[in-house]
């Protein structure tokens, strides 16, 4: 047994696999022990926020300011707002107003400006599209004291009077320290459509994709190895009537099997477990056949005639004389049907037919609501890459030990 | 004799390419500087043309409600739901009621003509009525209790007799004026032919195609099959006479690509395959902010369009706990609505806090009609689980057995909400209903049934297990507004009934509301309207027997104006204002004559 595990652990393939899997299942562990939020709180009020570090304004307003000198802070903050487009947009509005093309330089930012604070008036803009007509009005307004150096006020409601109270200000070379403020929320892949934390719930859906590929690969490969076991060495009538029933499930195609399946049990009692166990009623069928076919080419090897002749029961046999030698078989096999359990949740979660909405993550639902909100086509990368990138690693990493495995049980491609 | 042939087919591929340049054949692709592309509205083909049935599956050529679609067909006006006036269209002038206010009488315009050149006269209008009635149409049957008769005093008068009750006063005036702009006028001489070629059979005479119908409005059938519906403009549509618009519609065809799915169509808006979408686009506001696509919508900041309807969650009022009213509303006040503005609608509602709580829609007209100050202490802004807890506490409905729900008469509360499956928007504010429980110890799960399967339980009695709180619409707008609305969220003519596609489905039932909806229609003092309204208000918001969730535009409408532009715009409204209904419904027809090409 040590010597098999110390083989197997020597293929490539097989330990890139382990490895990789080995932590999508780690992080799918400790990950909720360090980060203890439930994976479906809602944080955002808004859809599909992008990456990255949130920092409560509140906060920063209200934390301990250091002045900092920084040359290029100007430039900067001018070219996140004036952009080569931007000024290109501002010449072209220039010139249908009838300033001379020649006396607009884009370059010079102080003349430009001048030119464009002096010049532009929305009532200008007549016979342009409405989409452009808000483009320079909005344009406009971001450009607003853009070349200014004065701060801003900070005022609060008198409770009384109800007046504006200046309460405090700030100069335009101010800073904060990230450390000192309390409240900051790092979201490394942003938020999905309900404002959830897509990192937590990618997680979170990890984990219940692999458990409801656990129990599918499980549920499918127990009953295709009795079955396949039961038709193979006892033979006759009873193979007769399995083969016959597996055929049946041969011809009938396993997801359109499911798809009905799923359906007719309703949304009510669909969840994550129900659907596991309904992938693997429904994939069992081609590790009959393989372990059959098998268990006939075991059946009258020399040990098993001897177990035969000594008494022994059916279900011994199979049991010790039988199963250990295609135990490795069929824990490939397992390790493909958890992978394809995967990614059929997956399959039946984008089609809605997946566990119940929103009781748990998973990686397909994700998908599913990803998708309904239209991620993709207003390239909202965040909530759907992550998802595939994961389902992509999970299965890949599970074909890599498979691979791995075949190479060194297959006696055909062994090197 | 080989020469002979090549200069045969010459002059024969010549003439072929001529042809083919002047008239277009259907089915053949459109020049685009000349069509209209819309989605949002068909899905799947078209099955016929008949105005009499309420199963064609053609979107922009029939559908007659509150804001008619006049693209084929024409109504004798067309609502306005900016300005909440009736402008006519086939009629001529305003229409006018008697003395005694049992009467209305309005012309005809002169310039009105069918497609086949004929005029349109006050014969075709009283003979359309008489069908309506007699095959049961959904017309004849929402008006006939409303509706005495329809007839001709001459060939352009028609004269409209209200069903009077037993005071001698008209049944309901509103639902009488309401028909003259929710309903086609259709050719006598076709109705007579279709009705010969059915034999009067009702069924018979609603389930034909009507393939060969006779119209009066600006375009007709030009192409249609399973990808695509074309119309086609009428060179010699009435409406160009001086009467009326003075010149023809912008563009010469309205194209309908039938799209696989919403995000097929938002992909084709994006690329200026569409010109007007009618679909919900989440984050339509990235297009231009993010994008600089050519897009807008009928506002440029949110909510983006004119909230009409109230999407409203129904409580179903036999299960156990729901029949208390501090259930109901601890549940209404713990909802936080922010969050289903922000993100189930991607703010295209307008929020709570700018228009408060009450049964009108957000349009300025149905605003001012009911007393705000008097509401005010009622409303509830939500996400305020700390005043549903004391709510709930001082009404007693406390957590006994300390397991963290709640219990009344010893059982726990515990509720299922539920819509459509698929109904994307809904679903994710269902979500957020359910959130809110936890917060009060409330146990509400969620289920999300197959709209097939929705439909008939929850238009029936009793609502089974699985659905406490369930989400369907109200009313947008419309010439009976906002008493229809009103009268179907919470009159008790529809409570406990069967195929009830009315509304009030939690089976809410109050004598006190019931007369005051009933006064309505009648009144025409403003100030006792303004006082019956504030009540009802009152009674609504004291009573929670359902709660609206959001605020929703009567058509979703976003334009690419990559080909045309010009469109209907509330930051620069033109007089009257033209809705932002697609171009195609009630007085936003108006928007096709305002079209220009992009320069």
């Amino acid at each position: 047994m040590n010597n098999t595990i110390k083989q197997v652990f020597r293929s490539p393939k097989f330990l890139v696999g382990f490895i990789i899997f080995s932590m999508i299942l780690l992080t799918a562990v400790i990950y909720p022990v360090i980060v203890r939020d439930p994976p479906l709180a809602i944080l955002g009020q808004g859809t599909f926020f992008e990456p990255g570090v949130y920092v409560s304004t509140f906060d920063t307003f209200q934390a301990k300011r250091y002045k900092l000198d920084l040359e290029d802070a100007a430039t900067k903050r001018i070219a996140a707002r004036l952009g080569p487009q931007e000024r290109q947009d501002l010449k072209a509005w220039l010139v249908t107003a009838g300033v001379p093309e020649a006396s607009i330089d884009t370059s010079d930012t102080t003349a430009l400006m001048d030119l464009w604070v002096n010049t532009y008036d929305p009532a200008k803009s007549e016979g342009m599209t409405s989409a452009k007509r808000n483009y320079y009005e909005r344009l406009d307004l971001s450009l607003k004291g853009i070349l200014g150096t004065e701060g801003v006020i900070i005022a609060t409601t008198n409770a009384e009077t109800g007046l504006l109270e200046e309460s405090d200000s700030f100069a335009r070379d101010d800073f904060v320290n990230l450390n000192q403020i309390p409240v900051v929320r790092v979201l490394p892949l942003g938020t999905d459509n309900f404002g959830r934390d897509m990192l937590t719930e990618l997680i979170a859906a990890t984990r219940t994709s692999l458990l409801i590929g656990f129990v599918a690969g499980i549920v499918a490969t127990s009953i295709g190895l009795i079955l396949g076991l039961m038709a193979g060495y006892i033979g006759g009538i009873v193979d007769d009537f399995i083969m016959f029933v597996t055929n049946l499930f041969t011809v009938i195609p396993s997801f359109v099997l499911l798809i009905l399946i799923s359906f007719s049990i309703g949304q009510e009692s669909r969840g994550a477990f129900t659907i596991a166990v309904v992938i693997g009623l429904t994939s069992w069928v081609w590790t009959t056949r393989a372990v059959r076919a098998q268990v006939f080419s075991l059946r009258n090897r020399d040990h098993v005639n001897l177990s035969k002749l000594s008494g022994h029961s059916i279900f011994r046999i199979m049991l010790k004389d039988i199963l250990p030698y295609i135990a490795s078989y069929v824990v490939m096999a397992l390790i493909l049907q958890i992978s394809s359990g995967i990614l059929a949740e997956a399959a039946l979660s984008i089609l809605g037919l997946g566990p119940k909405t929103t009781e748990v993550p998973t990686l397909g639902l994700m998908m599913n609501w990803a998708m309904i909100y239209s991620a993709h086509v207003t390239g909202k990368w965040w909530a759907y890459i992550p998802v595939l990138v994961d389902i992509a690693l999970v299965s890949f990493s599970m074909n890599l030990m498979n691979t791995g495995l075949d190479q060194v049980f297959n006696p055909a491609l062994r090197e | 004799m080989k020469k002979m042939h090549l200069g045969a087919l010459l002059v024969l591929s010549a003439l072929f390419a001529a042809t083919s340049a002047f008239a277009l054949n259907p089915g053949d692709p459109l020049p685009r500087s000349e069509t209209l592309y819309f989605n949002g509205q068909q899905w799947g083909p078209v099955v016929g043309w008949n105005p009499y049935s309420s199963n064609n599956n053609n979107a922009l050529a029939v559908a007659q409600q509150d804001n008619a679609r006049v693209v084929v067909f024409e109504s004798p006006y067309v609502y306005n739901m900016l300005d909440g006036k009736q402008y006519p269209l086939l009629a001529d002038g305003p229409f006018a009621w008697n003395a005694k206010k049992t009467e209305i009488t309005f012309k005809i315009k002169a310039a009105a003509k069918w497609s086949d050149g004929t005029p349109v006269t006050a014969d075709d209008v009283a003979y359309t009525w008489t069908a309506n009635v007699k095959y049961e149409t959904g017309a004849g049957v929402n008006s006939k209790d409303y509706i005495d008769t329809i007839t001709a005093v001459n060939a352009k008068t028609v004269l409209v007799k209200a069903k009077l009750g037993a005071d001698g006063k008209p049944v309901n005036p509103l639902q009488v004026i309401s028909y003259l702009s929710s309903n086609y006028v259709i050719q006598k001489a076709w109705t007579m032919k279709l009705e010969a070629r059915t034999g009067g059979d009702a069924t018979k005479f609603k389930a034909d195609p009507a393939d060969d119908f006779v119209a009066s409005g600006p375009y007709t059938k030009f192409f249609a099959d399973e990808t695509k519906v074309v119309y086609v403009r009428n060179e010699n549509y009435w409406g160009k006479d001086k009467s009326m618009w003075g010149k023809l519609p912008a563009p010469k065809y309205l194209a309908h690509t039938i799209f696989a799915d919403n995000n097929a169509g938002f992909a084709a808006l994006k690329a200026g395959q569409v010109d007007v979408s009618q679909q919900f686009n989440a984050n339509i506001q990235d297009l231009w902010l993010k994008e600089n696509l050519p897009i807008s919508t009928y506002l440029s900041k949110a909510p983006y369009g004119i909230g009409a309807s109230l999407p409203t969650a129904f409580y179903n009022l036999k299960s156990p706990g729901l029949d208390q009213v501090a259930v109901r509303k601890a549940i209404a006040m713990a909802v936080d609505y922010a969050t289903i503005i922000s993100n189930a609608m991607t703010n295209q509602s307008a929020t709570f806090t700018q228009v408060p709580r009450s049964l009108m829609n957000p349009t300025a007209g149905e605003q001012a009609l009911y007393d705000k100050a008097a509401v005010k202490s009622l409303q509830w802004a939500g996400k305020d689980a700390a005043g549903a807890n004391k709510l709930l506490d001082a009404a007693g409905i406390k957590d006994t057995n300390g397991d963290g729900w709640r219990e009344y008469q010893g059982k726990k509360l515990s509720y299922v909400a539920t819509c459509p499956n698929g109904w994307s928007d809904w679903q994710a504010a269902i979500e957020v209903v359910a959130a809110a429980g936890k917060t009060i110890g409330i146990e509400i799960t969620t289920n999300y049934p197959e709209w097939s399967v929705y439909q008939t339980v929850v238009t029936n009695t009793p609502l089974p297990d699985g659905y406490d709180i369930l989400m369907m619409w109200s009313d947008g707008a419309g010439p009976t507004q906002p008493w229809g609305r009103i009268r179907h969220l919470i009159s008790s003519e529809f409570a406990n009934t069967n195929n009830n596609w009315n509304g009030n489905w939690g089976g809410y039932v109050n004598p006190a509301a019931d007369a005051l909806i009933k006064s309505i229609p009648g009144e025409t003092n403003a100030a006792k309207l303004k006082a019956a309204y504030t009540k009802l208000v009152q009674i609504y918001l004291t009573d929670v027997p359902s709660f609206t969730l959001m605020y929703r535009p009567q058509s979703f409408h976003a334009v690419n104006e990559s080909v045309w532009t010009n469109f209907p715009s509330g930051d620069k409204p033109t007089n009257p204002p033209v809705p932002p209904l697609d171009l195609t419904d009630g007085y936003s027809i108006a928007g096709l004559y305002n079209l220009k090409l992009t320069k």
